[in-house]
């Protein structure tokens, strides 16, 4: 399938130079001289590397179909995530690169979309929040009022995230695994 | 709508930019003047889309546009003799979504000198620079004019000057003789991997040597610039991204540069084009390319080569997107992040 390049979205799957890549972030360009361009960051599935590239708005591009399915989160190595399909229980792999950012806060048993083209593996997406346990944080100091104070935490998958100082070890938090910010208290 | 009262810090830096900005031109003797931003006619640029109303009053209707620029009217009054002057104040560009280094409805320098080419106002640029430095500077910085931005230093005590042809050597290894020749540019370029043709319902199209060009300084030459320890000030360009530059004595280049700071374009300088019979010449090309490509039909202000044909004098100007350049002083990643109003 064609489209043009002024059109691509994060998230969508492109053939560039001769391999699938991702579509990390966009950003739409009037350079004041020549036409528009789209600056792009790509990711490249097979190696995880990412590239910048500005395309000719206008400029057509081969976008790769690709499904979305609903997976559960098992375990990783060194170089892939695994996951299977609770339907079918078919395991897959995704390359560590395409999870890069918000790996660590994943835990087995989490449910995410895996990018299938047929029966292969593209990429994952991260999900919106995750709910994690918080295993250690050191109580706040007494008199620090600051309203937007923050401290660090480590999760239960082992990540640390900055948290306001009324959190405490042993709560659950929900993050957003994007930004890795903390969004509220949970109430399990 | 939302405001952003995080952003208050980053926003102060930037109010204080604007005033030392203020203060510069004042005591450089530039005037101020303040502008309508509702044009009736706009100077037609092809690679422009503009934003257009209308005025009611009974049975009556007009057309008015939002200016992209203030150049049709700083001009009019250079010809009249209003000498060095400048422009702080919104500009609007439409079709061109929001990113984190542009906004179509923008903040926009546009300042003029008489007597100056481009090169000589380069030095007077640079001079404001130190000056919108020392303004909104942290405190306890030891050294004199060096500044960071998002990790990059950079040193404002003189500019890191390369032609456009250099540049092309240097970063995407073409020859300025391939460089200024549309057909070799066009092979070599498609040699580089890029995409040279276009296919569509009515058939090929090969790219333009300005689309291809803009291309390749997009990804292989603009990344590096203001990047090795000062800013960049890029200049002559290839005479097809003249515009409204005066053509140089070589032939293939014209008047005009852009700076730039981490890799960052911050202002648009030309050496003006006062040949009247040039600039209607490129103008009426312009407006039909601008037609053929289907963007709204503004009224073209041929009233501008008229005033032209009274004597514009002798001049430079650059026009400096104010946000970013707010960006680069209060080191935030995006434009975003100096305002107090964001709508969604």
């Amino acid at each position: 399938m064609k489209t043009y390049a002024g059109g691509l979205k994060k998230g969508d799957f492109i053939i560039h130079q001769g391999s699938i890549n991702q579509v990390i972030k966009t950003e739409f360009y009037s350079p004041g001289k020549g036409s528009a361009l789209m600056h792009t960051k790509l990711k490249n599935v097979q190696t995880g590397k990412t590239v910048d590239y500005a395309f000719k708005s206008n400029e057509d591009v081969e976008t790769v179909e690709v499904n979305s399915i609903e997976m559960q989160y098992m375990y990783k190595d060194a170089e892939s995530l695994y996951f299977m399909n609770a339907q079918t229980y078919d395991q897959v792999a995704v390359p560590v690169g395409m999870a890069e950012g918000f790996v660590q806060y994943l835990k087995e048993g989490d449910k995410l979309y895996v990018f299938m083209q047929e029966d292969k593996a593209l990429s994952v997406r991260a999900p919106l929040t995750v709910r994690l346990k918080i295993t250690h944080t050191e109580d706040a100091v007494k008199g620090d009022t600051v309203s937007n104070a923050r401290k660090p935490a480590t999760t239960e998958t082992g990540a640390t995230v900055m948290v306001p100082l009324f959190v405490k070890a042993g709560e659950v938090v929900t993050i957003n695994p994007e930004t890795g910010e903390y969004v509220g208290r949970s109430a399990e | 709508m939302r405001t952003l009262p995080q952003n208050i810090t980053h926003y102060r830096t930037y109010l204080r930019m604007m005033q030392a900005i203020e203060t510069y031109l004042h005591n450089n003797n530039f005037l101020k003047v303040d502008l309508p931003v509702m044009l009736p006619a706009l100077i037609p640029e092809s690679y422009l889309e503009v934003f257009e109303t209308e005025y009611r009053y009974f049975d009556t209707r007009r057309s008015f546009y939002l200016a992209p620029s203030p150049e049709l009217l700083l001009k009019r009054l250079l010809v009249d003799g209003v000498g060095n002057c400048y422009y702080l104040g919104k500009a609007f560009r439409n079709s061109e979504p929001e990113s984190s280094k542009h906004r179509g409805e923008f903040t926009m320098l546009e300042m003029y000198k008489v007597g100056a080419d481009y090169l000589q106002l380069a030095d007077t640029v640079l001079e404001m620079l130190q000056a919108l430095h020392v303004a909104t500077r942290p405190k306890h910085t030891s050294s004199q004019m060096m500044r960071t931005y998002q990790g990059i230093s950079f040193d404002l005590s003189k500019w890191e000057k390369l032609t456009v042809a250099e540049a092309f050597k240097r970063y995407a290894q073409i020859s300025a003789e391939e460089l200024f020749d549309e057909e070799q540019f066009i092979a070599s370029v498609r040699k580089k991997g890029y995409q040279t043709v276009r296919t569509d319902s009515s058939g090929e199209h090969t790219y333009s040597y300005e689309d291809l060009w803009s291309q390749i300084y997009a990804n292989e030459i603009e990344k590096n610039l203001g990047t090795a320890g000062h800013p960049t000030l890029l200049y002559d360009y290839p005479i097809q991204f003249a515009s409204l530059a005066k053509p140089n004595a070589d032939g293939t280049t014209a008047a005009r540069f852009e700076m730039y700071i981490a890799g960052v374009e911050l202002g648009n300088c030309y050496g003006e084009l006062s040949d009247w019979k040039l600039q209607h010449h490129r103008l009426v090309k312009e407006q039909q390319k601008r037609e053929a490509s289907g963007k709204i039909a503004h009224v073209p202000d041929w009233g501008f080569i008229d005033v032209l044909k009274r004597g514009l004098p002798d001049c430079a100007g650059i026009a400096i997107g104010v946000e970013r350049l707010g960006m680069i002083f209060a080191d935030v990643a995006s434009i975003a992040d100096i305002r107090l109003i964001e709508i969604d």
